[in-house]
């Protein structure tokens, strides 16, 4: 039996090449080219007719796009199906295709909140505090530690725990909702996060100062007075509200948020 | 160390980098490293920190999701960086420099997504009907590395050795109501990548966080650890709370 169970040593050449899912990122069928260097150790191994070996490489070159880290996931379990077909038989290869675009959808939303909703600004936004203090160099570095725990550490988890627990761990975290409760937690980290960023990070400023006989009227101090940074908040719901009922793109927002700062301070309303 | 040996040092980073952006992800292609290790390269460390800070809060909120490509903020900090510190101009032309670049960053990495790695995709599919698994890895992940030395390590090296001079001018050129009106819109456009990231959020219900953060931020002015220290604080109440209160009362 022990020829039949992937070693350590394999699971770490997996790993390796998992790093290389979105190496030849394209817009035609995203990372399906890394996902099959993902692959390779474990076709390598199982398949010796050159005509199953072929079909197993063709699996993966179908279109497969999820968070690139939380990608180790749908690796770790397709290792192991793609060794259960091999071995014994009795699994339906296009199973393992419908498994990897079932996790796919959840693991990209889970990702992208996780990862460069909450551990990136959390960890960018403690670095820069760190700089500003005149630590100097431990920002940096603090940054880049901690980044590796959460890129390298969630690869490894997805990997092992992936090919472990194989087609099991997706029934899992489907019936336990496992994933729609990391999400939520998720969701209350990003949501607490932008909104606590806000006021540090969407800064407008309005240096219009109204005479009304001896008093002078300053707008931005009335507004900070009143509820400080309330245009950065009401100007990234505006922004919201073009992305995800106009459909606008953001790279059409950004080049006009561009021309309305420089309008703006041409005009001495923005500055 | 001479201009050229700098700009080679500077343009080999970023080439890294952008490895490290497309493989690893140990997100030393950030502008909080960027900045200090350009600075270190051209010898001055403290304009490299504070381009670097500046420019990442700038990219700080700039969160694209899924297939959507960013301005990009690694060449765009190492080009601002070494341009800072030939001309001595500090943040503010680093700032009207970085926007620019980083635009030019993605458009390069957009080509490389919709056009070359989709020639080098059809190559590992060629490899894989050869059954070369050398051809995989030198297809998947070799040749489409080396690009990123010509698309980003290039033009990085032509604009540190050959840029000051001209980015100089280019900067006198322009009216100081422009470079101020960069720096207000750069101060601003962290809300198109807040409202992305909000938009990508599923469990929609739990909006009311986003103002508790917000409120609490701006009327008791914590800075950005307060606010993670209090993420953390509403994730462990709502997982204690809700969480496990909802096991507790299924078992009971």
């Amino acid at each position: 039996m022990g020829e039949t169970k992937l070693a350590n040593k394999e699971l770490w050449r997996i790993f390796r090449h998992q790093l290389t899912i979105r190496s030849a990122n394209n817009y035609e069928r995203q990372q399906n080219a890394g996902f099959t260097e993902a692959m390779m150790p474990v076709i390598e191994k199982y398949y010796d007719d050159p005509e199953e070996k072929r079909e197993a490489y063709e699996r993966h070159q179908e279109y497969f796009l999820t968070n690139d880290i939380t990608s180790a996931i749908p690796v770790g379990v397709a290792a192991a199906m793609e060794e259960r077909y091999a071995t014994e038989g009795d699994i339906d290869p296009d199973s393992i295709n419908a498994v990897k675009t079932a996790l796919m959808g959840p693991l990209a939303g889970l990702g992208d909140s996780l990862l460069n909703g909450t551990a990136r600004p959390i960890l960018a936004g403690l670095a820069i505090s760190f700089v500003n203090s005149g630590l100097g160099w431990l920002g940096p570095i603090f940054f880049v530690i901690g980044m590796s725990i959460v890129s390298l550490g969630m690869r490894y988890l997805g990997v092992f725990q992936g090919y472990k627990q194989g087609v099991k761990f997706v029934e899992k975290i489907q019936s336990s909702g496992l994933i729609s409760k990391i999400s939520e937690l998720a969701a209350i980290a990003a949501y607490t996060i932008v909104g606590g960023f806000i006021p540090a990070l969407v800064v407008i400023n309005i240096p219009i100062e109204y005479a009304s006989g001896d008093t002078v009227l300053n707008i931005q101090e009335v507004l900070d007075g009143l509820m400080p940074g309330v245009l950065g908040l009401l100007y990234t719901l505006l922004m919201y509200w073009l992305i995800t009922k106009k459909k606008m793109s953001a790279v059409k927002l950004i080049l006009i948020t561009m021309l309305v700062g420089i309008a703006g301070a041409c005009c001495g309303i923005l500055g | 160390m001479s201009l050229f040996m700098q700009a080679v040092l500077v343009a080999l980073f970023v080439t890294v980098a952008f490895i490290d952006s497309h493989t690893t992800q140990i997100h030393i292609f950030r502008p909080i490293v960027v900045g200090p290790v350009v600075g270190l390269i051209m010898g001055d460390v403290s304009t490299g920190f504070s381009v670097g800070v500046t420019v990442e809060l700038m990219f700080l909120a700039v969160i694209f999701v899924g297939t959507a490509v960013p301005p990009n903020p690694t060449i765009s900090t190492a080009i601002a960086t070494g341009i800072a510190i030939l001309a001595g101009g500090g943040t503010d032309l680093a700032v009207a420099t970085a926007l620019p670049v980083s635009f030019i960053g993605q458009i390069a990495e957009t080509l490389q997504n919709s056009i070359i790695n989709v020639w080098f995709m059809h190559r590992v599919e060629k490899a894989v009907e050869k059954l070369d698994t050398r051809g995989i890895v030198l297809n998947n992940f070799v040749f489409p590395m080396a690009v990123n030395a010509i698309l980003y390590g290039v033009p990085t090296f032509l604009a540190i050795y050959f840029g000051a001079s001209y980015v100089q001018g280019i900067i006198d050129a322009i009216p100081d109501q422009i470079i101020t009106g960069l720096s207000v819109g750069g101060n601003m456009i962290g809300a198109v990548g807040f409202a992305l990231l909000l938009g990508s959020i599923k469990a929609k219900k739990f909006w009311p966080f986003c103002l508790l953060g917000f409120f609490v931020a701006s009327y008791l002015s914590i800075n950005m650890v307060g606010v993670a220290v209090l993420a953390v604080v509403c994730v462990a109440m709502y997982y204690y709370f809700v969480i496990e209160g909802e096991k507790e009362s299924s078992q009971a």
